[in-house]
């Protein structure tokens, strides 16, 4: 078959699947004064139809030998209808929750990037606060930090007793979202090239710990209302800190740590498993902003934020530690072919946990060799 | 010879390699090396779909991708100064006194989560395409021609601060008094991560795992029609055990395409190369068109129909472009077999 007659039996077809992506690129669906084969699902069985024909084509297009200009257009058309076809998935709320309560605690209780920056930020932070705190060992300490003048503003800003209205509130825990949130995301984003997240993460512990020291000296002005203030949103927003911190080494060391994976592949791999300890820390961050918007500068007495702030470590710790447990401790390997022992398997058959726990000694040694407790 | 190259090679590091295994690393070497060859020097990027089907993607560079992330700064500055002009203005409206303090909560967090969250938002939301990328005709996908998702979006979308490392300070460029404060960014990393990738990704592509691809309008199915009645005439003298190999149909379709482009002295300089070989072959006079030649092979490969009935020449009948047929019309109706179409030869 020459390849004249081939286009021109080919060329309706395409024409059709070109119009179809027009619609479909313009107005996201085909017009309703199209006729009745075009709408709804028999309208995506014929695009499919038309876009798998299409790829028949292409494939065959050695074979028909097609000129160069004609395949080119094939690779264009297929691309548009690909495009079309295939799109990309919206937000479903149900997968969110699956990611905010299942992946991200699995994934921060079993990352080591975590631990690290968890310890260098708590490390550096109690550090710096005992520094500060301990004039007499280390003078000049948190001048050298902080410097004087930042010292004068801390103790002028909490000179006074803590008493917010509305008007004061509902704005500052805006802006603790917007400017605390952006420190997270941009920690995170920097741990790409790992020294500058360690950077940002020791800047603020011992920023935020020679703060805490000094204001924690007996002759220091407005102590009190300083840990009035901090207690509430602490919890809240050191984790976030340090979560924000781990997420991004985690994106920086899958880039050198690749665990036999080619680097690409190692690099790409870490950053989608930093993403829901990322989002993580986000809502963290927000969480910590409502607090520090609504609860920290209201008059409220001391045990109430204090009652928080226990409250909001207890949550952090069950998030952490029962929500991020490996489920695989729990869970019993599940018997291979239904129960039903198999010809080829192994002769003695694994033995359940309650077993192993309380096998009484005498047992132990007429069953002879071969169970698995003998090994202990 | 290459095997025992590498043996030595191998020797030098104390490496001990099975003769299989260097006889598997030189074939897969030499495989490499063709492949390599093969693929074109271009920015094509082949994807194999769900269909099994590979088809071509043209990626897109720094110079597409620019504009598209100016003109989506501007519209993310543009959407956050209506949001906040568009709150105040409401807010004023009803009552200032109560509706300050949300007002400006708001503000903050319009600010927050557009200049944050534009990108992927309209990623996720608009299949790969945000307000500066569709002015530009460009898409994200996947590396392997998917769809992006909400996750992948928000990574290289973060990723972009890193990017657009390092910072300058607008002290570099004006000479001024004021501390250097590092707000302008040069986008060297980014640059770089593209120039040295084959997808030309910036590191938040690489680590979201996403291409940026040039996103086709329509494109025109060229047919090139014949118009001239001498190309027929002079396809029907080809000789009917002439086949037109794979390739040389594709170098006849190619030049069909381009020689639009040439001039008529240039067409025949083109040509001449392979006309002039197949000239001597078909036995045809000298003074024939090289181009015509190419054009009437195209003709033939392409647009004739196969069957064995003849072309109708038309006002053309009578003129042949065999070198022995000055000699053939003095003698009238010889028996010349090896030429095929003698008899029209009157």
């Amino acid at each position: 078959m020459k390849v004249a007659t081939v286009l021109e039996k080919r060329r309706h077809q395409w024409a059709e699947l070109e119009t179809f992506c027009d619609a479909l690129e313009k107005r996201g669906k085909v017009a309703a004064s199209a006729s009745g084969t075009y709408q709804g699902s028999q309208g995506i069985a014929r695009f499919a139809t038309l876009y798998r024909s299409a790829c028949a084509d292409l494939a065959l297009a050695d074979a028909y030998q097609l000129p160069p200009s004609t395949v080119t257009y094939l690779h264009r058309l297929i691309a548009r209808s690909h495009n079309q076809l295939y799109r990309a998935n919206r937000f479903e709320p149900s997968r969110w929750a699956d990611m905010m309560f299942y992946d991200a605690p699995q994934q921060i209780f079993a990352d080591p990037c975590v631990k690290i920056a968890s310890i260098v930020f708590f490390g550096l932070f109690a550090l710096a606060m005992y520094m500060g705190r301990n004039d007499v060992l280390f003078p000049g300490f948190v001048e050298a930090i902080i410097g004087s003048a930042g010292i004068e503003q801390m103790e002028e800003s909490f000179e006074q007793p803590l008493n917010g209205s509305l008007d004061h509130y509902v704005p500052m825990a805006g802006f603790y979202i917007m400017h605390n949130t952006g420190i997270g995301l941009r920690c995170f984003v920097f741990g790409l090239l790992i020294l500058p997240c360690l950077y940002v993460l020791s800047f603020n512990a011992i920023h935020l710990g020679a703060s805490f020291g000094y204001m924690a000296r007996p002759d220091a002005i407005g102590g009190d209302n300083f840990f009035h203030f901090v207690t509430a949103h602490g919890p809240f927003e050191l984790t976030a800190i340090a979560l924000a911190g781990g997420a991004g080494l985690r994106l920086g060391v899958g880039f050198f740590h690749t665990c036999g994976l080619m680097r690409m592949e190692s690099l790409r791999e870490s950053a989608i498993r930093a993403v829901p300890i990322m989002a993580a820390s986000a809502a963290l961050f927000c969480l910590a902003a409502f607090t520090e918007g609504f609860l920290s500068p209201s008059p409220a007495p001391y045990i109430v934020k204090a009652a928080w702030a226990v409250l909001s470590s207890g949550l952090i710790s069950f998030y952490f530690v029962v929500l991020g447990f490996p489920r695989d401790a729990f869970a019993a390997s599940p018997p291979a072919n239904d129960g039903q022992p198999s010809p080829f398997g192994f002769d003695d058959p694994p033995e359940s946990v309650e077993s192993q726990i309380d096998v009484p000694r005498s047992k132990m040694i007429t069953s002879g060799s071969g169970g698995p407790s003998d090994a202990t | 010879m290459a095997a025992g190259q590498q043996s030595r090679y191998c020797c030098l590091f104390g490496f001990v390699v099975s003769q299989h295994n260097l006889l598997a690393n030189t074939v897969r070497f030499h495989r490499l090396k063709r492949m390599q060859s093969h693929s074109p020097l271009d920015t094509t990027i082949a994807v194999v779909t769900p269909e099994n089907i590979a088809f071509d993607y043209q990626v897109a560079g720094p110079f597409r991708r620019m504009p598209a992330y100016l003109i989506d700064l501007l519209v993310r500055w543009g959407a956050i100064v209506i949001l906040v002009v568009s709150a105040l203005f409401i807010g004023l409206l009803i009552d200032i006194q109560t509706l300050g303090p949300f007002v400006l909560a708001g503000m903050f967090l319009t600010y927050f989560l557009i200049s944050w969250f534009y990108g992927t938002m309209m990623e996720t939301f608009f299949n790969g395409r945000t307000i500066g990328k569709w002015a530009c005709g460009i898409r994200v996908i996947d590396v392997d021609g998917r769809p992006i998702n909400g996750r992948r979006a928000f990574v290289r979308n973060l990723l972009r601060i890193v990017d657009l490392f390092p910072m300058a300070a607008p002290g570099v460029f004006f000479d001024s008094d004021i501390p250097p404060i590092y707000i302008i960014p040069t986008g060297l990393v980014g640059l770089i991560a593209m120039m040295s990738t084959k997808r030309l990704q910036r590191l938040g592509d690489l680590a979201a795992g996403t291409m940026v691809i040039i996103d086709e309008k329509s494109w025109r199915l060229p047919v090139a029609k014949v118009d001239d009645a001498r190309v027929p005439a002079l396809a029907s003298f080809i000789p009917a055990d002439y086949r037109i190999s794979r390739s040389m149909a594709r170098t006849l379709a190619v030049y069909a395409e381009r020689r639009h482009y040439l001039t008529p002295a240039r067409r025949r300089e083109v040509a001449r190369h392979l006309a002039i070989p197949l000239i001597d072959r078909f036995e045809f006079r000298s003074d024939i068109d090289p181009d015509l030649l190419m054009y009437s092979l195209y003709y033939k490969a392409f647009l004739a129909e196969s069957s064995g009935e003849l072309a109708d020449l038309g006002p053309l009948a009578g003129y042949s472009p065999l070198r022995s047929s000055v000699a053939e019309t003095a003698v009238v109706e010889t028996d010349d077999s090896d030429i095929p179409i003698a008899g029209i030869v009157q």
